[in-house]
């Protein structure tokens, strides 16, 4: 699953460690979403989008039909 | 032990845990099973001759509630991780349950074939393995999540 989560979070200025804060999840599992090795659940993919403020297909693009 | 040492989870999400950080049933029930179980073992086996029976099943039963406490201290550091350590977690065992199943099936194989003496090749000696197939399972998962 693509994402857009690297960028998002540079443009806010956020570490991986911040995010990762923000969300209750480890920095571990921010870094590994980000690099597209870890899908996130759903309900942690909706907390994402709604902490950087965007539809959740603006963060994450799945495979294409 | 070593993976919950390694690996943060809530409500301490930073990467780097301490001891202390451990749930305390954790943190005591590890140390409290490995003595008791190891005392235990080494008195029951340095002493075949002594009292019988119930009074030896009741010594081997002791580190049971050590243990016991142990498990409810990995069950909170489970509760406490978050949904990719719990993967990892289920990729570990997901590793480590057929090749446990694999070496226990062989292993009653070769009893059948050729009777095993049990000084070597008691249960005693075979659950070491299934912590060994367990953290080769941890490492192969881990591996997978690790930072890039």
């Amino acid at each position: 699953m693509k994402t857009r989560l690297k960028e998002l979070r540079a443009d806010r200025g956020w570490s991986q460690a911040e995010l990762a804060e923000r969300l209750g999840v480890s920095r571990q599992t921010v870094n590994s979403i980000e690099t597209e090795r870890y899908e996130p659940s759903l309900s942690l993919a909706f907390r994402i989008a709604r902490l950087v403020g965007l539809p959740i297909e603006d963060v994450f693009a799945g495979p294409e039909a | 032990m070593l993976y919950y040492r390694l690996v943060p989870a809530n409500p301490a999400m930073s990467d780097r845990r301490s001891l202390r950080t451990l749930h305390p049933a954790l943190l005591w029930g590890f140390p409290l099973w490995a003595t008791t179980y190891f005392a235990v073992r080494v008195w029951l086996e340095g002493n075949p001759g002594g009292p019988d029976g119930a009074a030896r099943v009741a010594v081997a039963l002791l580190p049971l509630p050590f243990f016991l406490l142990m498990l409810l201290g990995l069950i909170r550091e489970l509760g406490r991780m978050d949904e990719m350590h719990r993967r990892i977690q289920f990729e570990a065992l997901a590793i480590a349950f057929p090749v446990v199943l694999v070496f226990l099936m062989t292993l009653g194989l070769v009893e059948v074939a050729r009777p095993l003496d049990p000084r070597n090749w008691g249960f005693r000696h075979i659950w070491p393995f299934l912590i060994l197939s367990y953290s080769v399972g941890l490492a192969f998962a881990m591996r997978r999540y690790r930072d890039q």
